[in-house]
């Protein structure tokens, strides 16, 4: 099954892999998509207005990462992981570890022994999620996400709430080679070094889509499915669940500590728990695989990158309220996710591919435009029902019904 | 033989089972029924076959085998099926989709679960065979589902969805069946028809079936053996003309007074 | 969160000092207890893990500094001003005073809650568990910074004299613990008696059996004539009222800061697990064990405060995952 050309249903289609068949315009999207992505971070450098830096893409492209390693879970096996920072900052914090304590700067051992205390970590969080579903199971895995976050807080060998850097190394090292490296290439936070470790993070990513489309298609995955949708027979039809949601579990913290090590390796002056382990990083994951669009591969890692993009621009937004001029970013951030939840639901990809609701949307308008009258009026009337609605509810609670 | 040797359960104060041992299939491809009162305890009884539920004393034997501490998924593996009175099928999935599920899950876990068949399971492909499909559709024409093959499950007719249930038993290929109230909510008409089919289908594949059922007509025409329970333990044992002639039995169960 | 003072390696070996932390602890506990429970309340019946409880807590906080500012004031305006040195009549009058802004505040919060429950989480009732999830905790981001927009990011308390209105009355002096101010016991008091208020409203009165019926069984009780919408509003607006009374309480006894939200939504999310789901009496348990145990580790190792929650939490999953009062799908 090498790649090639086949046809299929009369449409010409493009074997890049067992398994994976796209439509010529499929693949032309994903190649310009993957360009466009390399050359970010020239574009960045030379675009001084647009809100585009390296910086928060590059933390977008991880946080997308962690956030299909979740979406996983939450697409396949219905469950809803709240607490994926742990394994994001388990494996940033073994980085560190390894580089300030143990001096280790080689990047690809700092990568493997990360991803392998990430595995480590899901495979025991995982563990005392088995009896739990739904709520239940995200209340889990957020409660111990917490406690993830609380071990380096509490132990001053770990930094404390300063965190640790993943650049000086124990006493005997040359200033100058202390921060991780890649053969003769030194992670020194540099724009070329940057640059190079960008384009490393996009092949990563690219791989580790391909990996988890395989994993869709297996048989594993058509199982996970089963169990999502009803667990209980696909228990009688002789799945032994819990191992199979265990497997499922470490393999989305697997993502989870990928990401986390790329996160290391680029921001390595700022692994501290309140930007790798706390509860709102593990919010900020889930937020990305909804936004993104959790029923689709791509979008949350798409998501990932339109979301640390916002919140850039949102950090900055500023209200003046009674007790003076305030950032606002999480107002934002909250509000943009209620349009998700209410407008939205199947999140930026999802709306986007045939079938959802701006794709379809935008067909209707190419194809007759006059069409916009209609829909103004209709989201006009939505409105105001809507507010007519509340005001009959609130008057509902304060009077009874009358 | 499946048995059940002296088989306990309690819920609280409630003995849901007391005692109970009965054994099926010692002919192979026998067809029992097992009649009650509601809250007779058979449902439970299922349970603790099955897996779902384990007995506070006593044990299961399958073939000879003791399974009381499989869980239900192994018991799945030695041939122990069984269908559910709520139905549970997977919603989001077509009646295709459905009875293809359960036959890849059965072909990927023959044998049970090793190391290597899962991790191999991890990176192959969901292959479409010519088998599987023919399968499905022996399986689709059996139950009378060719017009809603494609129709996604959460929006079948409920008769749709328990053929759906039993079809998806059926397709795992046991030697023992248990079905828990296969006719519960179908329209008259359908009732003759799921209960022939299931004879049908066992009698064809050799499978020792219990049945689950309250319709005494249905159980006085197909049945080989008929086990009626009351308070949780065996009330009687025997040929469904057991049901014309123990008159303790058909108060309890019909509620007929002298 | 939690009181004490820190200490040094000599207080170790006095036992007097655990006698202290386990007071402490027991005020920590019931304040916990009134926002688990109403945690545990809201995902018992609505079947809502609701992520902005800790905000609600806060915001609660907060209102109660907007209220005791305008009531007993932190300067010169007050309506009420706390009387200096002990006098049995003014000073429990000023306890009274000091309770009364609790509960406006808790009353404040009923048609909040009842508002977010109607317009935000009813709607997404029947859909997927996953964006009920992300709704609550949109709600969390919106309220932190509404919270930080109007009161500031600066932490608000009592004034000292007002703090000291109550201290003076002499309780915790009479059994040789001096070093306990009577803000501690006033707060025990009060926590106990709304907790007793709970359980009986749950346990005897009508609408409390009404709501436990709705719980197990949503469609019966809608057969007999009762309104799930309402219902179900009103366990959320019950909710938000304990939250916003345990923020008072914990107001005025220290003060109202940011991030105490996200703390006591995650020590709840602790008190849940080893209470049990839904369960009232696990709520108790669940939390009078976390909040004694975080102060008595104040003694024993202050570096593991933050943890030691955890690991009791780790131990309960381990042992008896549903719960100590859980039971796998009932309510409370």
């Amino acid at each position: 099954m090498t790649p090639g050309l086949s046809r299929e249903d009369g449409q010409l289609k493009i074997r890049i892999m067992k398994g994976l068949e796209l439509t010529p315009l499929r693949l032309v999207l994903l190649l310009a998509g993957i360009g466009f992505l390399f050359l970010l971070p020239a574009i960045a450098r030379n675009t001084g207005n647009l809100p585009i830096r390296v910086r928060p893409i590059y933390r977008g492209m991880v946080l997308g990462l962690a956030a299909v390693g979740l979406n996983f879970l939450l697409r396949h096996a219905d469950l809803t992981s709240f607490g994926h920072a742990a394994f994001f900052g388990t494996a940033a914090y073994t980085v560190a570890i390894m580089v300030q304590i143990f001096d280790i700067q080689s990047a690809v051992v700092l990568m493997a022994v990360a991803v392998v205390a990430a595995t480590l970590m899901a495979a025991l969080v995982g563990y005392f999620t088995l009896p739990h579903e739904g709520l239940y199971f995200a209340l889990v895995t957020l409660a111990f996400g917490q406690l993830a976050f609380s071990i380096p807080v509490g132990i001053s060998e770990l930094g404390g709430t300063d965190g640790l850097n993943a650049l000086t190394g124990a006493s005997g090292v040359p200033i100058g080679e202390q921060y991780p490296r890649l053969g003769g290439l030194f992670f020194n936070g540099q724009e070329v070094p940057n640059t190079i470790l960008f384009w490393v993070t996009i092949v990563i990513v690219v791989i580790s889509l391909l990996v988890m489309y395989r994993l869709i298609r297996s048989p594993f995955g058509s199982a996970l499915d089963a169990i999502g949708q009803q667990r209980t027979r696909a228990r009688f039809l002789g799945l032994p669940v819990k191992r199979y949601v265990w497997a499922a579990f470490i393999i989305s913290g697997i993502y989870g500590g990928i990401a986390g090590a790329l996160y290391a390796l680029f921001f390595s002056t700022s692994i501290d728990p309140g930007s790798t382990l706390q509860v709102f990083v593990s919010g900020d994951i889930l937020y990305i695989a909804i936004l993104g669009g959790f029923k689709t591969l791509t979008g949350p890692f798409i998501g990932g990158i339109v979301f640390e993009t916002l919140s850039n621009v949102a950090s900055d937004v500023v209200i003046t309220g009674p007790a003076g001029e305030t950032e606002v970013g999480r107002l934002i951030t909250g509000a943009v996710l209620l349009v998700i939840v209410f407008g939205f639901p199947s999140g930026i990809v999802g709306s986007l591919k045939p079938g959802g609701r701006v794709y379809e949307a935008g067909r209707t308008l190419i194809r007759n435009p006059s069409v916009v009258g209609p829909w103004s009026r209709q989201a006009g009337r939505g409105v105001v029902d809507a507010g007519r609605r509340a005001v009959k509810n609130v008057r509902i609670l304060i009077m009874g019904v009358k | 033989m499946l048995e059940a040797k002296g088989l306990k359960k309690s819920f609280g104060n409630i003995q849901a089972t007391d005692d109970v041992s009965v054994e099926f299939g010692q002919e192979e491809g026998e067809l029992v029924f097992i009649v009650g009162p509601n809250g007779a305890g058979k449902s439970t009884l299922i349970n603790l076959l099955t897996g779902l539920l384990e007995p506070d004393e006593g044990s299961v034997v399958l073939d000879g085998e003791e399974i009381t501490g499989l869980r239900p998924d192994e018991r799945v593996h030695k041939g122990l099926v069984r269908s559910f009175q709520v139905v549970k099928v997977f919603e989001e999935m077509t009646v295709r989709e459905n009875i293809r599920t359960a036959i890849l899950i059965k072909e990927q876990m023959t044998g049970g679960w090793t190391p290597s068949s899962f991790f191999g399971g991890l990176f192959s492909l969901a292959d479409e065979h010519e088998e599987v499909e023919g399968k499905i559709d022996d399986l689709i024409e059996q139950f009378r589902l060719e017009d809603a093959a494609e129709t996604v499950a959460d929006e079948l007719p409920h008769g749709d969805r328990k053929l759906l249930d039993v079809a998806m038993s059926f397709a795992l290929d046991p030697n023992y069946l248990l079905l828990d109230e296969p006719t519960s909510g179908v329209s008259a008409q359908e009732t003759d028809y799921v209960i022939e089919t299931i004879v049908e289908v066992s009698e064809q594949q050799n499978v020792t079936t219990v049945t689950i059922e309250h319709d005494m007509d249905l159980v006085k025409g197909y049945a080989d053996r008929v086990i009626a329970l009351h308070q949780g333990s065996v009330h009687g044992e025997g040929p469904p003309s057991m049901l014309e002639t123990d008159q303790e039995l058909r108060r309890l169960l019909l509620g007929v007074e002298e | 969160m939690v009181l004490g003072t820190p200490l040094t390696i000599g207080d170790l070996l006095q036992p007097e000092r655990f006698i202290t932390q386990t007071i402490n602890g027991l005020q920590a506990g019931f304040v916990l207890f009134l926002i688990a429970s109403g945690l545990t309340v809201i995902l018992g019946i609505l079947d809502v893990l609701n992520l902005a409880h800790g905000e609600l807590y806060a915001l609660g906080a907060f209102i109660a500094s907007s209220v005791g500012g305008y009531i007993v004031g932190t300067g010169a305006n007050a309506i009420v001003s706390p009387p200096s040195g002990f006098d049995p009549v003014s000073s429990f009058a000023f306890v009274g005073v000091l309770i009364l802004i609790a509960l406006i505040t808790a009353l404040i919060m009923v048609p909040i809650g009842a508002i977010v429950e109607t317009t935000l989480i009813r709607p997404i009732y029947e859909r997927s568990q996953v964006y009920q999830l992300v709704l609550t905790f949109a709600i969390l981001l919106i309220i932190a910074d509404i919270v930080t927009l109007v009161w500031g990011s600066d932490p608000q308390q009592l004034a000292f004299s007002t703090k000291q209105a109550v201290n003076d009355i002499p309780s915790f002096e009479l059994v040789g613990l001096g070093n306990i101010p009577t803000l501690v016991l006033m707060v025990i008091l009060v926590s106990l008696g709304l907790g007793v208020a709970l359980f009986w409203f749950f346990g005897r009165t009508k609408t409390g059996r009404i709501i436990r019926a709705t719980a197990i069984d949503r469609e019966m009780a809608t057969a007999l004539g009762v309104s799930t919408d309402r219902t179900f509003t009103l366990v959320f607006a019950l909710g938000s009222f304990l939250a916003g009374f345990a923020g008072a309480m914990q107001f005025v006894i220290t003060r109202a800061q940011t991030g105490m939200g996200e703390q006591a939504l995650v020590l709840s999310f602790v008190v849940i697990v080893v209470g049990g789901l839904g369960s009232l009496r696990g709520a108790v348990v669940g939390a009078v064990v976390v909040g004694v145990l975080q102060n008595w580790m104040i003694v024993i190792n202050p570096d593991f405060q933050t943890a030691a929650p955890f690991a009791v939490m780790v131990l309960i999953l381990l042992v008896k995952p549903e719960g100590l009062f859980g039971t796998w799908g009932e309510r409370t």
